[in-house]
C-alpha cells in the first residue's frame, strides 16, 4: 500500500469555465455550450460541435501566442492557478525539488498544417511556427517559466495521458525524487484532431450523450487540469484539498483504436489502483468515468463499472468539457477532488434514455455525496487504461 | 473498369493487403472478421477509399454497415449512389 | 535500486543489431548515407544516418505489419531484437512494462495525415494515418504484437526524452509494478525535418560531425531505435547496471559531474548545446559517439547502448573523428556517466556501472 500524496492546489480551464470555480458553477447549473469551431475552419461538409474556451486568457508573458503553442499556454494557465491555490510562487519554489509531469497529445505533435501546405506548394515557409513548437513542450514550459530544477516529463499516452501524469507524478513524491510535483494534462483543440476524429466517425453532430442509448460519438474540447502534489515534509500543517491514494494502469494489447470488449485492461488497472490505495470498491463514493459518448467506449466502460463497482454512482463530465484528449484525465481528476471536497456531484449532462446494453444509470441530477474516496479513469488509443483513486482532503 | 474490379484493386492498395490478389477476393466474401479479416479501423478507412476513388459519401456507420459487408454490397451501394 | 541491463536491440545508420554497433565502435567511424530531397525541380543532397528495418520480416508476417509505418516498424524491430537477445520472444510478457522515449514521434505519418486532407479535402482525412500519427502508436504496436499487458508509457521531452522516460522505468521496477521494462528510444527522419534543419543550420548539416568542437554547428541528421530489457534481477545484468538517473537544469542549479566517471557526452554537433558540455565536462575523461549514428533526440538511447557495451567489453572505444575528446584513460572504466543537454541547459544524467 502507498502513502497518500497530498494535493494542495487545483487549477482548471476548459469549455466549462475559465477557472475551477467557474467550471464547477456552470456544471452545477447544468450549462454547456458546444458550438461549431471558431478558431479554425475546414471544408468538411458536416460541422461537429466542440467545446472551445469561452474567453481569451492572459498569461504573464509578452506576446504569449508567439512564444508558446496554445497547449502550453493552457498548461501554464492551469499550473499558475494551481500553484496560487497552493500558496506557491516562483520565489518560494526556488531551491526545492519540483518536478513537472504533464499529459498531452496535440501539444507534442508537429501539426503545423499551414506551414506544411506552404512547404508542399514549393514555398519556403518561415520557421517561426517550428521554433515555437520546439519551445513548447508542455512540461518544459512550466519548468522554464518557473525556473524549476527537477525532472520534467511530458506523457503522450493519448487520451489517458493526464491520468497517467498524475499517477506518475505521485510516485516521484513517494520515491523522494521530488518535494513537489506539478501534474496534470493539457490539450488545445486543433483542426488536425478535428479532422482525425471526424475520419474515425466517432464525433457526434449534436451535443454528446454519454451512456445514452442514442449516443453517436464525442465532442472535442480543449483545456488543462493541473494539481500540485506535495510530500508531507514540505506540506507541514498546510491544508490538503485531497489526496492521491492509488494509481494503476494497464494496456489492452488488443487494437490501435478500439477498446478491448471484455475490458480486461481497465479491470487490471483498477485492481492495481485499489491495491496501491489499500482500499476496496465498497469504499468508493463515485466514479468520474471516461464516458466519451462513443458507442464502444461507453459500452465497454459501463460493463466494467457494473462488474467491478456495482451500484457505485458514476458520471461523465465530458458533456460540459468535451473530450479534451490528453487534458481529460487532468481536468477530471481535478473535478473529482473538488466534488469530494464539496460533497456534491453535477449531473451527467446529455443522458436521457437508457441503453439496454448499458448496465446502470449515470448520475442524472446534481447529487449530494458523502464519502471519502472516488475514482477517475481514462481509456485511450493504443489500449491504455489508467485509473486514479482520490481521497477527500482535510476538513 | 467494372466497379467490383476497381474496388478490389483499391482495397488491396489502400489497405496494404499485400498478401492477397484481386482474384482471391470473392464477391460475396465477408470483408470483416473471418472473411478478408478487416477490422473497425479498416471500416472507416474504407469510407475514405470510397469517397476518394468513387466520389461517393458514406455519411455514418448506420449507412456504412450494410454497405460494407462484401464487394457485392459495396458495389451495389456505389452504383445506387452514383446513379441517384 | 539499480536496473540491470539484460539485453539490447538496436538499429541505426551503422546497421542492425548490437554486433553492428560494436563493429562501428571498433572501426571508429561510419560513413553517412546520402539523402536526397527533390523540391521545385532541384535535388538537395545531404549526409544522413538512416536506419534499415529489413530484418523485421523475421519476426512478423506481412499481414501483421500492413498498417504499421516506418516509425513504428523501427520501434518494433528494436524491441524484437532486444527480446530475442534476452531469449524472451516466447516468454510470458504480462509483467513486462513498455516505455518508449521519442523526441518527435511519428513525423512522417503526421505529415501523411495532413497530406490526406490537404490533397483530397477534409472528408478524405485518413483515419489510419491519424491513429498512427499519435506519439504512442509505436508503443501500442509493441504492446499489441508482443501481448504486453502491463503498463505502457510514451514520453516526449525532446533531448530529455530518454533520461525522463528512464526515470519512470526505474520507478516502475522499484515499486514492483512490473518485473521488466522493454525500454526503447526512437526517432525518425522525414523530408520536412530536412527542410527545417537546413533552414536552421544551413551548411552546419553537411558534416563531418565534430561533437567536441563546441563552437561549430556540425550535426548530421540521423534516426533509429535503441531498445533495452531492464530488470530488477541482478543476475540478468549482461551489460551492467543503471545506477541513477538525474534530471535538472544547469542554469537553475549548476551540475557537477561525478569526478570518477568516464563521460559519454550526448554532444552531437549542435552549437547551442555546446557551452553546457564545455562547462560541465571540463577536464574529465570523455568521449562522444554521435558520429556513428547522427543527431536526433532519441540518440541519447544510442549513447546508453554504447555505455552498456563499453561496460560489457571492459574496454574503451575510441572514435578518431572525436577531435577534442579530452583524454583516453588507459584502464577500462568501471563507471560511466551518459550526459545529454538540451539547448536551455536542461540535462539528463544517467550513471552506469559494471
Amino acid at each position: 500500500m502507498n502513502q497518500p500524496v497530498a494535493i494542495t492546489g487545483l487549477g482548471c480551464l476548459c469549455g466549462a469555465g475559465m477557472n475551477l470555480a467557474e467550471c464547477m458553477e456552470s456544471m452545477f447549473r447544468g450549462v454547456r455550450k458546444p458550438r461549431p469551431p471558431f478558431r479554425f475552419s475546414t471544408d468538411h461538409p458536416v460541422s461537429y460541435p466542440v467545446l472551445e474556451l469561452r474567453d481569451e486568457f492572459k498569461l504573464p508573458l509578452d506576446d504569449q501566442e508567439k512564444v508558446y503553442a496554445r497547449t502550453s499556454q493552457l498548461a501554464l494557465a492551469a499550473a499558475l492557478e494551481a500553484l496560487a491555490d497552493a500558496g506557491w510562487d516562483e520565489a518560494s519554489l526556488r531551491g526545492k525539488k519540483v518536478g513537472v509531469c504533464i499529459g498531452t497529445t496535440v501539444g507534442c505533435a508537429l501539426n503545423c498544417d499551414d506551414f506544411y501546405r506552404a512547404y508542399k506548394e514549393g514555398d519556403d515557409p518561415e520557421m517561426d511556427v517550428i521554433e515555437r513548437f520546439l519551445r513548447s513542450n508542455p512540461a518544459s514550459v512550466i519548468a522554464r517559466q518557473l525556473k524549476l530544477d527537477g525532472p520534467n516529463q511530458t506523457v503522450v499516452n493519448a487520451c489517458s495521458s493526464g491520468t497517467d501524469a498524475i499517477g506518475l507524478g505521485a510516485s516521484w513524491i513517494h520515491s523522494g525524487a521530488c518535494d513537489i510535483v506539478i501534474a496534470g494534462g493539457a490539450d488545445e483543440l486543433s483542426r488536425v484532431t478535428y479532422a482525425g476524429f471526424s475520419s474515425l466517425m466517432i464525433t457526434d453532430t449534436e451535443p454528446c450523450k454519454p451512456f445514452d442509448v442514442n449516443r453517436k460519438g464525442l465532442n472535442l474540447g480543449e483545456g488543462a487540469g493541473i494539481m500540485v502534489l506535495e510530500s508531507d515534509a514540505i506540506r507541514g500543517d498546510r491544508k490538503a484539498w485531497g489526496f492521491v491514494r492509488g494509481y494503476g494502469s494497464a494496456c489492452d494489447a488488443y487494437h490501435l483504436t478500439a477498446p478491448r470488449p471484455d475490458g480486461a485492461g481497465l479491470k487490471q488497472a483498477m485492481g492495481e489502483a485499489f491495491a496501491a490505495a489499500g482500499l476496496t470498491p465498497e469504499q468508493i463514493a463515485f466514479v468520474n468515468a471516461h464516458g466519451t459518448g462513443t458507442p464502444d467506449n461507453d459500452k465497454v466502460e459501463s460493463g466494467v463499472l457494473a462488474e467491478m463497482l456495482p451500484g457505485v454512482p458514476f458520471l461523465s463530465t465530458k458533456g460540459y468539457t468535451g473530450h479534451t484528449l490528453g487534458a481529460a484525465g487532468g481536468i477530471e481528476a481535478v473535478f473529482t477532488v473538488e466534488s469530494l471536497r464539496r460533497g456534491k456531484l453535477p449531473a451527467n449532462i446529455g443522458y436521457a434514455d437508457a441503453d439496454p446494453e448499458i448496465k446502470g444509470t449515470p448520475v442524472t441530477e446534481n447529487t449530494e455525496i458523502d464519502g471519502e474516496y472516488a475514482l477517475s479513469e481514462s481509456l485511450a488509443f493504443g489500449g491504455n487504461n489508467a485509473v486514479l483513486i482520490l481521497g477527500k482532503g482535510d476538513d | 473498369m467494372e466497379i467490383k474490379e476497381k474496388l478490389k484493386q483499391v482495397l488491396i492498395e489502400d489497405l496494404n493487403l499485400e498478401d492477397v490478389t484481386p482474384d482471391e477476393i470473392g464477391n460475396d466474401e465477408p470483408l470483416f472478421g473471418e472473411g478478408l479479416g478487416l477490422d473497425s479501423l479498416d471500416a472507416v478507412e474504407l469510407v475514405v477509399v470510397v469517397q476518394k476513388h468513387f466520389g461517393v459519401e458514406i455519411k455514418d456507420m448506420d449507412e456504412g454497415r450494410p454497405a460494407l459487408q462484401s464487394i457485392n454490397t459495396l458495389a451495389a451501394f456505389i452504383e445506387e449512389k452514383s446513379n441517384g | 535500486m539499480r536496473m540491470a541491463i539484460q539485453s539490447i536491440g538496436i538499429s541505426g545508420g551503422f546497421g542492425q543489431g548490437v554486433d553492428s554497433l560494436q563493429r562501428a565502435l571498433v572501426a571508429g567511424e561510419v560513413e553517412p548515407q546520402t539523402g536526397e530531397v527533390e523540391r521545385n525541380g532541384t535535388v538537395d543532397s545531404f549526409p544522413c544516418y538512416r536506419a534499415a528495418i529489413d530484418g523485421l520480416d523475421e519476426f512478423f508476417p506481412k499481414r501483421a505489419l500492413r498498417r504499421i509505418d516506418h516509425y513504428s516498424k523501427m520501434t518494433l524491430y528494436g524491441a524484437s531484437l532486444a527480446l530475442k537477445e534476452a531469449g524472451l520472444l516466447e516468454a510470458d510478457r504480462s509483467r513486462m512494462g513498455v516505455i518508449i522515449a521519442t523526441g518527435y514521434g511519428a513525423l512522417k505519418t503526421t505529415f501523411d495525415f495532413l497530406d490526406s486532407y490537404l490533397d483530397f479535402g477534409y472528408s478524405c482525412s485518413s483515419p489510419t494515418h491519424f491513429s498512427n500519427s499519435v506519439h504512442n502508436a509505436a508503443a501500442a504496436h509493441v504492446s499489441m504484437q508482443f501481448k504486453a499487458t502491463a503498463p505502457s508509457l510514451t514520453v516526449t521531452q525532446f533531448e530529455m526524452s530518454v533520461a525522463s522516460a528512464l526515470l519512470t522505468a526505474r520507478h516502475w521496477l522499484a515499486e514492483g509494478r512490473v518485473d521488466q521494462v522493454l525500454f526503447g528510444a526512437t526517432d525518425e527522419y522525414c523530408d520536412v525535418l530536412r527542410y527545417c534543419r537546413k533552414r536552421f543550420f544551413c551548411d552546419g548539416e553537411q558534416g563531418p560531425m565534430a561533437p567536441f568542437n563546441f563552437e561549430r554547428q556540425s550535426a548530421v541528421v540521423g534516426e533509429g531505435a535503441a531498445f533495452f530489457i531492464l530488470t530488477r534481477d541482478e543476475q540478468q545484468a549482461s551489460y551492467g547496471y543503471i545506477d541513477a538517473v538525474t534530471l535538472g537544469n544547469h542554469v537553475a542549479s549548476p551540475l557537477e559531474l561525478p569526478a570518477d566517471d568516464f563521460v559519454i557526452a550526448g554532444a552531437d554537433g549542435h552549437r547551442d548545446c555546446g557551452q553546457w558540455y564545455a562547462e560541465t565536462i571540463g577536464s574529465l575523461p570523455a568521449s562522444a559517439y554521435s558520429p556513428l549514428y547522427g543527431s536526433f533526440p532519441a540518440a541519447a538511447g544510442f549513447d546508453l547502448a554504447v555505455a552498456a557495451l563499453t561496460l560489457k567489453e571492459g574496454c574503451y572505444f575510441t572514435v578518431p573523428d572525436n577531435a577534442g575528446s579530452t583524454t583516453t584513460p588507459e584502464e577500462a572504466p568501471a563507471k560511466i556517466s551518459c550526459l545529454k543537454f538540451g539547448p536551455g541547459g536542461d540535462y539528463g544524467l544517467i550513471r552506469l556501472s559494471r
